[in-house]
């Protein structure tokens, strides 16, 4: 039986993690979110006429920064820095933003291009979306599982991207 | 997604929020009760940072350091007074606001076991007995005659206190020429049973010790020449001495029952005060503690919330934060809380201590001695009458 990591508990943890990002580190990020549906892509799957992204979010993270490295010798002007983007992931719950790969952050004016999404952090080893119900909407050996453990962060590992190869006009969020 | 609201800064105190309720309808304590939250939101940090409890966990906590301060001075007055309270009404509506006047019932009480032994006193009830002697018969069975005769349960015993077989007194052979006291020349009179009286003939005035030491003679005489009226008693087995020569003769003796000595009941206490439990003091009236107190309160209560946010920071020992974990200051908080309660606790015993009658009076006494110290030093003019 699921004892420690229930829905009461959980509530502590945001309040503690909004409160720590929030209103005491405060390191904000503006998340452009990948528009697939508007993009159109040519018949080799190629945005040619530019990638189309949705209204621009702005967002509390934790910024995980890599050093920024020498620019290559036929790649005058530009610069290479990989960046991890720590979200919480209760804050994405409520805008309902899900990241993906391809999608584009911006922090100091600057964007980075998501590789790759991970979002394995869970509390007590459980996450609440999969309480394991048969199709008669129980559990056999639990009960109430949906309510124990949570999901916790939504961590993006990303690379910058010069802004001339992203695109975006820079406008008031 | 539960999400459980912490205190955001506002608070509205009415019955029922507390968890006993003791003193949801003082109107004082509704009034000090909001502003005892925003007291302790604030020395707890807020509103620079969050404080995870809500307005409940503070009124609790309000409500606990009420109690317990009520506790700790009714508790210091039970012990001050216990020798005074011990076996009073507990049905009394509450002593909180009477002025204990000390009295000597459990001193009395408590010495009623000496008397008894002493057969001058106490609760246990003494009983006269006694049995007819019979010739030639040294020993009697006291414990065979209680069975018969003394309304004894099956396991009960008695216990003889006193054996009423003595010689007669020596001074009613005062004049009884074989006393052997030398003044026989009265003899006759003693035979008319004028012994003891003046007969309206010539008397000689002598001084008391006289008669002391002729009485003392007799009773010697008694115990070197003759078979003394004595007894040996051994487990209720009486034997008498001398050896009886004439039947008829009873020999009285007085006793109590084991199982009533046994008795722990002490009487006329039934229902009432019989330990600090039921000693009729109830919770505090807040709006009659004075600003003291309430200090004292307010501290206590911002030591219990503090140790209660420790417990809700510290049930983890970390909190996980988007690909890490961080420690909370819930160890610090619990030090410190409990810490705040021993010092706040020590502080009203000693405070209380020092207003003990023992204190007080010893403190007015050195006040006595130190005026008089001072009159002293006042010049004493020379009377001249």
């Amino acid at each position: 039986m699921a004892l420690y990591g229930e829905a009461r508990d959980i509530s502590l943890f945001r309040h503690i993690n909004r409160e720590l990002m929030h209103d005491i580190i405060s390191q904000q990020v503006v998340y452009h979110k990948y528009n697939l549906v508007e993009t159109k892509i040519n018949i080799y799957g190629e945005a040619s006429t530019g990638r189309i992204f949705q209204e621009p979010t702005l967002l509390y993270s934790l910024i995980e920064r890599g050093d920024e490295s020498s620019p290559a010798f036929d790649e005058v002007g530009t610069v290479a820095q990989n960046l991890t983007f720590r979200f919480l992931r209760d804050d994405l719950t409520d805008i309902q933003l899900v990241c993906d790969q391809g999608d584009i952050i911006q922090w100091k004016d600057l964007y980075y291009e998501v590789d790759n999404v991970i979002s394995n952090q869970l509390f007590v080893g459980k996450n609440p979306d999969y309480p394991n119900k048969d199709s008669t909407g129980t559990n056999p050996l639990e009960t109430g599982l949906e309510n124990f453990g949570t999901s916790l962060s939504v961590i993006c590992n990303a690379h910058y991207v010069p802004a001339d190869k992203v695109g975006i006009d820079k406008q008031r969020l | 997604m539960a999400n459980i609201t912490i205190y955001d800064g506002t608070s509205r105190f009415f019955p029922g929020k507390t968890p006993f309720g003791f003193y949801d309808y003082d109107y004082e304590f509704q009034t000090d009760a909001d502003k005892v939250v925003t007291f302790c939101a604030r020395r707890l940090g807020y509103p620079i940072e969050n404080i995870e409890l809500q307005d409940i966990n503070f009124y609790a906590a309000f409500e606990e350091a009420v109690t317990t301060y009520g506790n700790e001075i009714y508790a210091y007055k039970v012990r001050q007074d216990y020798l005074s309270l011990e076996g009073t009404p507990t049905t009394s509506t509450t002593l909180n606001t009477d002025v204990i006047q000390p009295n000597f019932a459990s001193i009395v009480r408590m010495s009623h076991q000496y008397g008894e032994e002493a057969g001058v006193g106490g609760t246990t009830t003494w009983y006269t007995g006694s049995l007819s002697l019979s010739v030639s018969v040294q020993d009697y069975d006291l414990n065979t005659w209680a069975q018969a005769s003394a309304s004894l349960d099956s396991t009960d015993r008695i216990e003889v206190k006193r054996v009423f077989y003595e010689p007669p007194p020596a001074i009613t052979r005062y004049f009884d020429p074989y006393a052997g006291s030398g003044l026989g020349m009265e003899n006759l009179m003693d035979q008319f049973g004028f012994g003891n009286m003046s007969p309206a003939i010539n008397f000689l005035m002598m001084p008391i010790n006289y008669d002391l030491q002729k009485i003392q003679a007799i009773e010697l005489n008694d115990q070197v020449r003759k078979s003394q009226y004595t007894f040996e008693l051994v487990n209720n087995r009486l034997r008498v001495f001398p050896i009886p020569t004439e039947a008829g003769g009873k020999l009285r003796f007085e006793y109590i029952k084991e199982s009533e000595r046994n008795s722990i009941n002490a009487p006329g206490t039934s229902g009432g005060v019989s330990n600090v439990s039921n000693v009729p003091y109830k919770n505090p009236t807040y709006k009659e503690i004075n600003s003291i107190g309430r200090q004292w309160i307010f501290e206590y209560t911002l030591a219990l919330c503090k140790e209660v946010l420790g417990y809700v920071r510290g049930k983890y020992g970390t909190v996980p934060i988007p690909g890490a974990e961080v420690t909370l200051n819930h160890a610090d908080l619990i030090t410190a809380a409990t810490a705040e309660k021993n010092l706040l606790i020590e502080r009203l015993r000693g405070y209380l201590e020092e207003t003990s009658r023992e204190k007080l009076l010893e403190r007015r006494s050195l006040e006595a001695d130190y005026k008089q110290k001072e009159l002293n030093l006042v010049p004493q003019p020379i009377f001249i009458g």
